[in-house]
């Protein structure tokens, strides 16, 4: 019974080592993908996946490092009093997004989350107010300074209020930066200023091509 | 009666001569804004067609609080604003107030601003004022 169990076995093996040696032949000859050239955005060397945080988001539910793992999300950081770098690029994101809608099926399209710099006045219940105006699917995400801090640090991303701060009407310095994050979670690229919609989602196909391709 | 209306006249129109002959705003918006929104910006661009330089000093507007002289810029990665004290219009040149850039910020009026409103700004050069209506419009 042995023998006979062995000698399918060998048969079958004897079936599939040529098959095997001809997918390392083809392996062997066919050269790994190239990290795509970007024209706006900047690849990180290796992907940096993140420590845990908890945020809150603008419907009042936890946002933590599992949301960033539904599929790709774009990031900005700013601030609901801020009257023109924030709607500016918000609407860049808008017309990003706009870029990207025929190119893929809408379970596909990349998220974004405008996360706040300023904790003190940006409540979620202020960003229920501001986000959807932009696009209804943007999500808007808050916290207290210290959970706000435990992202910003892990992505270099830099905040603080202005020196000439007033009262109540203050300013705050933030990164313009726009971090794109792939469907492990891991901060995979960044877009500086200017943000240009159209090189933006031309680099955004490219390196979604090149992260499946590398799976 | 003649003398009273040459005193209306000069009451109404005597501030403005000198602005008005050498300088020109065009493209005056607002950008409208969502309805939490605390600041609003405004943009145009100023001209001066005359041999001297202009300065803008200070705007004011009968549709909001106070109005300052702004500067957006984006310094190795941070994006920064700040207040300015006055603008130069260089003689014969122009300047842009445009988003990222020089801009007007106002606190958001009580009742929201939305796209098809119309807003006056008083544009202060030294002694003379200049009246530009803008248009709210929604814009990237």
């Amino acid at each position: 019974m042995k023998i006979s169990i062995s000698g399918t076995l060998n048969q079958a093996l004897r079936r599939i080592i040529p098959l095997l040696c001809a997918a390392a032949l083809l392996a062997a000859c066919t050269p790994p993908p190239e990290p795509p050239q970007l024209s706006r955005g900047t690849l990180l060397p290796s992907p940096k996946p993140l420590l845990d945080f908890t945020l809150t988001d603008h419907t009042g539910a936890a946002f933590t490092r599992a949301n960033l793992t539904d599929g790709w999300t774009f990031a900005f950081f700013g601030y609901t009093h801020c009257p023109d770098v924030c709607p500016t690029t918000l609407a860049s994101l808008v017309q990003l997004r706009r870029q990207l809608e025929g190119t893929m099926p809408s379970g596909e399209l990349p998220g974004t989350v405008f996360i706040s710099v300023d904790p003190e006045r940006d409540t979620p219940e202020q960003l229920a107010e501001f986000m959807p105006y932009f696009h209804p699917e943007f999500l808007g995400v808050t916290g207290d300074e210290e959970q706000i801090l435990t992202v910003t640090r892990q992505l270099g991303i830099l905040h603080a209020k202005a020196e000439d701060a007033g009262a109540d009407d203050y300013l705050v310095d933030h990164s313009a930066a726009i971090i794109l994050f792939d469907p492990d979670g891991a901060f995979h690229a960044v877009f500086g200023v200017p943000h240009d919609p159209v090189a933006m989602a031309g680099d955004f196909l490219a390196l979604k091509h090149y992260y499946e391709a590398i799976q | 009666m003649k003398r009273i209306l040459l005193a209306c006249t000069l009451l109404v129109f005597g501030g403005s001569v000198t602005a008005e002959s050498s300088i020109n705003v065009t493209n005056a918006w607002v950008r409208e804004a969502p309805p939490s929104a605390r600041m609003l910006a405004a943009y145009m661009t100023i001209e001066n067609s005359g041999d001297e330089e202009r300065v803008l000093s200070a705007v004011t507007s009968p549709d909001f609080g106070h109005v300052m002289l702004h500067k957006s810029e984006v310094v190795d990665g941070v994006a920064r604003m700040s207040h300015v004290g006055e603008l130069a219009i260089p003689a014969q040149g122009r300047l842009e107030l445009a988003p990222g850039s020089y801009h007007l910020m106002m606190p958001a009026p009580k009742e929201r601003l939305t796209e098809g409103d119309q807003v006056t700004f008083e544009l202060v050069f030294g002694d003379d004022r200049l009246s530009v209506q803008a248009d709210v419009r929604k814009k990237p």
